[in-house]
């Protein structure tokens, strides 16, 4: 291995949170090319027959464990029961992490029930966290962590799905008004097609 | 209430069990997307119950709740029209289509975000397998340096040997209700009227409250009858009435 490779492989080891190249950059003083080759060096020499990985997660590079080995590990440190995570706190992450930053009541607003208690719930299980005040309202702004990124395996919240992709199709919106605004009328109504 | 969402690819495809949605969009949003389910089904009234009465801990911003009211309202308006019908030759109420389109404007807002939430949910059980450093390299305690037994055996010693300090010279008042009631008794035993002001003459205030207390004990047992001729007052305390 290069001196820089193994720089790298020690600094991805002892840091917690993903290293970007910039920050690789600024710590060993190297050029992003080489850091790029350092990188890739790295990652060869955790391939597939070894325990860790090399991982771009959460905006950055990221020495983790690979996914085989999840049940010796947890026996090591349990993942709690709690872990999983509600249908609710599913769609609050999805709110957040097409939109953020982004306030509480705008989370109530988009999903039609009050957000306060599961923002809280999350942010205390650190998957959400503050990331300033609002100009005009001067409310909290909340985003998506690292472990949230970490945990979704996200490059970052622009590695998330296209949000068009989950719209609704034409004929789906089209049933849906026609069915929202033409109900209850008899005969040819206005039926609100479009 | 939740749904057991996760691993699905889309929330809008699975059964309907009304008591599982969490709040008004996503019920309606399935419930409109599958003709198969009549709306007339749809809980309005306990819909209402479940997002504004059972949730009166929950901070609504006026703008949202205001919002949602008017979402709820044309809901139950839909379903008044469906159950009673409207003859196609009536001029329909722009005022309730208005507030229909506005309902039809938020589920499309709202869709994309319950799909996402499945697209999530499938990804975090996809998901679980890697595991990452967790402690902050700054957070990691010092490391504990093995301990001296007899140093520890010293500083013990030494807390145990602490003496107590001396509170000798502190005074101490010292105040009795029995002495007060044989005080008093003993004022009593001396002229049948006493006054209070007068037995109490020059003592200070917490004698003064324990003499209170003395004499009412007194009148409480019938040994005495106090009067306080005017507010504020002295208190005649009367004997000799056993």
């Amino acid at each position: 291995m290069t001196a820089l490779a193994r720089a790298v492989e020690a600094l991805l080891f002892l840091s917690p949170e993903p290293l970007s190249v910039g920050v690789l950059a600024e710590l060993t003083g190297a050029g992003e090319l080489d850091l790029d080759a350092a990188i890739a060096e790295v990652a060869a020499r955790h391939g597939e027959g070894t325990g860790i990985e090399v991982a771009e997660v959460a905006g950055g590079w990221a020495l983790r464990t690979r996914a085989q080995l999840a049940e010796v590990l947890d026996r090591l440190r349990d993942r709690p029961p709690e872990d999983t995570l509600s249908p609710a706190a599913l769609e609050t992450l999805a709110v957040v992490g097409y939109l953020e930053p982004v306030t509480r009541p705008e989370i109530s607003r988009l999903r039609g029930v009050a957000a306060d208690h599961m923002v809280s719930a999350l942010v205390e299980r650190g998957l959400l966290e503050e990331a300033g005040r609002d100009g005009a309202a001067g409310a909290v702004l909340y985003r998506t962590t690292t472990a949230m990124q970490q945990r979704f395996e996200l490059k970052g919240t622009e590695d998330l799905p296209p949000v068009e992709s989950f719209q609704l199709t034409g004929e789906e919106a089209g049933a849906l008004k026609r069915r929202l605004l033409g109900g209850g009328h008899l005969g040819d109504g206005p039926q609100g097609d479009g | 209430m939740s749904r057991a969402r996760s691993g699905t690819p889309d929330p809008l495809g699975q059964d309907v069990d009304l008591d599982l949605f969490e709040g008004p969009l996503d019920l309606l949003l399935t419930l409109v997307l599958r003709e198969e389910i009549d709306l007339l089904e749809l809980p309005v009234a306990a819909l209402v119950r479940s997002v504004l009465g059972e949730r009166e801990e929950a901070r609504w911003d006026l703008e949202t709740i205001s919002e949602l009211i008017v979402l709820l309202s044309a809901l139950a308006e839909l379903k008044a029209r469906i159950m009673l019908g409207e003859p196609a030759d009536e001029e329909p109420d722009p005022d309730a289509i208005e507030a229909r389109e506005r309902l039809a404007a938020r589920l499309i807002a709202y869709a994309p975000f319950a799909r996402a939430a499945a697209w999530l949910g499938a990804r975090d059980s996809a998901c679980r397998g890697p595991r990452y450093r967790r402690v902050p390299v700054d957070g990691m305690p010092p490391p504990v340096e093995p301990g001296d037994p007899e140093a520890l055996r010293a500083a013990m010693e030494a807390l145990l040997a602490f003496e107590q300090p001396s509170v000798a010279h502190l005074d101490r008042q010292r105040a009795s209700v029995p002495e007060a009631i044989e005080r008093l008794r003993d004022a009593l035993a001396r002229g049948s009227e006493v006054s209070f002001e007068r037995h109490i003459g020059g003592r200070g205030p917490i004698e003064e409250a324990v003499a209170l207390l003395a004499a009412l004990e007194l009148s409480r047992v019938g040994e005495a009858r106090l009067d306080q001729p005017r507010p504020l007052g002295d208190i005649l305390i009367r004997g000799g009435l056993r």
